[in-house]
C-alpha cells in the first residue's frame, strides 16, 4: 500500500435546499500522506467542515472522487462505512460531544463496543487511552464533572481508543481556554509524532495551525493551491 | 445488544421524573389490563373441574325468578344416566343488618343427603353430617363464612325471608370444606317448605342433577327439556358451568365488553408512551449523530432507542402486574357477594399476555420516532443544538 492516506479528485459537495443551491466544496484535490498533520484553515463558510465530513464519510460527495485509507468511499454501503469509520477513523468535535449519562471511562469504551473485544479488554483499552491523555484519575467522572479541557481530552481518548489510522478534528480548540487548547494541541502533536497518526485538523487559530506540519487554506468552497492563502488573511 | 444495556439503562435514568411517570402510567394501565384478563380467565377458562362437569342445573325456561314444580324431580330422576338429583332453592332473605355486605351470603334450601351426594366435594365430618341430616332446622355453613362471622357449632341463626314470607331459625350443625366456595349456608328444603302456604309451597327454583358421565350432558339436558316441552312450566337444563356463565350474560356480551376495554387501555397507553418516546427520541438526535460518528450503524441505533422504550414499558408492565397479582390475591379473600372471586387467579397466560402487550406497546410506541431518528444523516443530526 502506498503512503497516501487521503486522496480526492475534483471532490464537490452541493447542498440543495428547495430552489437554492450552495456549493460548499468545489473540485477539491488534496493528497495527504501517512504521518502528516494537516491543518485546514479559511474563513467561516469556506467549506472546511464539509471537506472533513467527506473525508470521514459522514456525508457523501455530490461529485468527484475520494479515497481514504485505500477505500473508495463512494462504493461503500452505509453499514460498511459505519464499520469502516469505527475501525479506522477517530473524530474530535469542537463541542466535545460526550454522552452525558456515561462516565469518562464508559464514553471512551463506547467505540470498542462495536468490536469483538470482551468487557475486560474494552475497559483496559479505555483506561490506557485515558491515561495517555492524562486523565487516568478521572475514569468515573461524568462529563459534567469535568472541565472543558478535560472533556476534550476524553473526546480525544475516545477518538484514539480503537487505534485508528486517521484522526480528524474540527476546531478541537474552539471551545477551550488558552491553556486547555495548548494541552489538546500538544496531545494531537504527540499522537502524530509518537504514534504516527495521520491528522487532519480544521482550525481558525493560527497558533493551533503551528502544531501542524502543513496548512491548507480554503476559500468560498475552493481548496487553494499549496502555499496560497485567501486574500486579506 | 446486551453490551448496550448500560447505555440504555442510564438513558432511562436521565430524565428520572419522566421515566417514572411513564412507568407508572404504563403500570396503572397494565394493572387494569391484567385484572381484566384475570376476570376473563376466571369466566371462561378457570374451567369446570371434573366434578363440576358432572352436574346439570334445571330451571324455568323463562327466568330464574319463575319457579318449577317440585313434582318435576321424580321425572328428572328417571332419565337414564342421572345418578342423583337435589332441590336447590335460593332462599335470599336477610341476616342481621342487610346494609353490611358481609351479611349477604348464599343461603340454599336443599335435600341434605341428596345434596351432599350431588356435591361430594362438600366435605362434612361424619358426626356433623349426622347432626345436620337428622335435625329439620339444622344447617351447615362453609369454612370461610364460619370464620368471617365466627359461627360456632350449635349457634342459632335467624334469617328473615324476603322472597318467602317466613322467618327461619336455623341451628348450625356442621362446617363444610370444598374446593369452590366456602361461603354458603345450606339447610333443609322441607323445613322451608312446611312453613310455606299458597302458591310458593312445593315450588323449586332449580334442581341440580348429577350424571354418571359428563359425556351424557347434552343428551340428558335435551331429554329433560323435551320432557317438559308441553308443560305450562318449561325447563332449561344446562351444565353448572354454563349456568354460571349465563349470569354474566345478564351483563351483556361480557367477552366483547372486556375485549373492548382492554383494547381501549392498550390504545391509550400506546398514545401516552408514544408521545413520551417521541419526546425522548427528539432529545437524543444529537446523540444519534455522535454514536454514528463512532461507527454505530442505523440498525444498532434503532435497537438502542427501541431498547430504552421497551425497558420502560417492561418495568411498567412488571410493576402493573405485581399490582394485579396483589389485587387478585386480596379479592380472593373478600366475601363473594357479587360473584365467586375465589377463582380469580393470575395464571401464567394472563401474566405473559399482559407482559407481551407491555413489550409490544414499548416497541410500537417508539418504533417510528426511533426509526426516523436512526436514519437521520449524521451531519444533520449533529447540527441539532441542545
Ligand atoms: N447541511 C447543509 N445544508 C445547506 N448548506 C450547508 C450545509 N452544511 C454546510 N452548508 C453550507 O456550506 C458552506 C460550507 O460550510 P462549512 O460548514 O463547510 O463551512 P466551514 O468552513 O466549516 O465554516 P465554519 O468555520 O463557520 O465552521 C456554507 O455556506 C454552509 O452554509
Ligand atoms: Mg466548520
Amino acid at each position: 500500500m502506498s503512503n497516501v492516506v487521503i486522496e480526492t479528485r475534483q471532490l464537490t459537495k452541493e447542498f440543495v435546499r428547495g430552489e437554492s443551491k450552495v456549493v460548499a466544496l468545489k473540485d477539491a484535490n488534496i493528497t495527504i500522506e501517512k504521518g502528516e498533520f494537516v491543518a485546514l484553515m479559511g474563513p467561516s463558510g469556506s467549506g472546511k467542515s464539509t471537506l472533513l465530513h467527506l473525508i470521514a464519510a459522514m456525508d457523501r460527495a455530490t461529485g468527484g472522487e475520494i479515497r481514504v485509507l485505500g477505500e473508495d468511499l463512494r462504493k461503500l454501503s452505509d453499514g460498511d462505512i459505519a464499520r469502516w469509520r469505527n475501525a479506522h477513523v477517530g473524530f474530535v468535535f469542537q463541542s466535545f460531544n460526550l454522552i452525558p449519562v456515561l462516565s469518562a471511562w464508559e464514553n471512551v469504551e463506547l467505540p470498542l463496543k462495536l468490536t469483538k473485544l470482551g468487557k475486560a479488554a474494552r475497559l483496559d483499552h479505555a483506561k490506557k487511552a485515558l491515561e495517555l491523555v492524562g486523565l487516568g484519575d478521572r475514569l468515573d467522572h461524568t462529563p459534567r464533572q469535568l472541565s472543558g479541557g478535560q472533556e476534550q481530552r476524553v473526546a480525544i481518548a475516545r477518538a484514539i481508543v480503537t487505534d485508528p489510522d486517521l484522526i480528524l478534528a474540527d476546531e478541537p480548540t474552539g471551545n477551550l481556554d488558552a491553556n486547555s487548547a495548548r494541552d489538546a494541541l500538544d496531545l494531537l502533536g504527540r499522537l502524530n509524532r509518537e504514534f504516527g497518526k495521520t491528522i487532519v485538523m480544521v482550525t481558525h487559530d493560527p497558533h493551533a495551525a503551528k502544531s501542524a506540519s502543513k496548512v491548507r487554506y480554503l476559500e468560498k468552497g475552493e481548496l487553494l493551491p499549496i502555499g496560497q492563502k485567501p486574500e486579506d488573511w | 445488544m446486551l453490551k448496550h444495556l448500560p447505555l440504555i439503562f442510564k438513558n432511562t435514568l436521565r430524565n428520572k421524573r419522566r421515566s417514572i411517570l411513564t412507568i407508572l402510567s404504563i403500570a396503572a394501565s397494565l394493572c387494569l389490563l391484567g385484572f381484566l384478563l384475570a376476570i376473563y380467565n376466571m369466566f371462561y377458562f378457570e374451567g369446570s373441574s371434573a366434578e363440576q362437569a358432572l352436574r346439570l342445573i334445571v330451571r324455568n325456561r323463562v327466568s330464574l325468578a319463575n319457579p318449577l314444580a317440585r313434582s318435576y324431580q321424580g321425572r328428572i330422576a328417571q332419565v337414564p344416566g342421572v345418578v342423583e338429583t337435589t332441590i336447590f332453592q335460593w332462599f335470599g332473605g336477610v341476616y342481621k343488618d342487610a346494609r353490611d355486605p358481609d351479611n349477604f351470603f348464599g343461603r340454599f334450601a336443599v335435600e341434605p343427603e341428596k345434596f351432599l351426594r350431588v356435591y361430594p366435594d362438600y366435605r362434612v365430618p361424619p358426626d356433623q353430617y349426622k347432626a345436620f341430616t337428622d335435625e329439620r332446622s339444622a344447617c351447615i355453613v362453609g369454612r370461610k363464612l364460619a370464620k368471617r362471622h365466627d359461627f360456632k357449632l350449635g349457634q342459632r341463626v335467624t334469617l328473615v325471608g324476603d322472597i318467602f314470607p317466613v322467618t327461619l331459625t336455623l341451628t348450625i350443625r356442621g362446617i363444610y370444606d370444598s374446593e369452590r366456595d366456602n361461603e354458603n349456608m345450606v339447610f333443609h328444603y322441607d323445613y322451608l317448605n312446611e312453613s310455606l302456604t299458597g302458591g310458593l309451597k312445593d315450588t323449586v327454583s332449580t334442581f341440580i342433577l348429577r350424571m354418571a358421565s359428563a359425556d351424557d350432558a347434552t343428551r340428558i339436558a335435551q331429554t329433560v327439556d323435551a320432557m317438559f316441552r308441553n308443560s305450562p312450566l318449561q325447563t332449561k337444563t344446562e351444565t353448572e358451568r354454563a349456568f354460571e356463565l349465563s349470569f354474566l350474560a345478564f351483563l351483556g356480551n361480557v367477552k366483547a365488553f372486556l375485549f373492548s376495554i382492554c383494547a381501549a387501555i392498550t390504545f391509550t397507553v400506546l398514545l401516552v408512551s408514544g408521545n413520551t418516546m417521541a419526546m425522548t427520541v427528539r432529545e437524543r438526535v444529537k446523540e444519534v449523530g455522535i454514536l454514528k460518528t463512532l461507527g454505530f450503524t442505523n440498525g444498532k441505533i434503532l435497537s438502542i432507542l427501541l431498547g430504552e422504550s421497551v425497558l420502560i414499558s417492561f418495568l411498567g408492565g412488571v410493576v402493573g402486574l405485581a399490582l394485579t397479582v396483589l389485587l387478585c390475591t386480596w379479592l380472593r379473600t373478600m366475601p363473594s357477594t357479587m360473584a365467586d372471586m375465589s377463582r380469580l387467579a393470575t395464571p401464567p397466560w394472563v401474566l405473559s399476555t399482559s407482559l407481551a402487550i407491555a413489550l409490544v406497546i414499548g416497541l410500537v410506541s417508539s418504533f417510528f420516532p426511533a426509526l426516523s431518528a436512526s436514519r437521520r444523516p449524521i451531519i444533520e443530526a449533529m447540527r441539532v443544538t441542545d
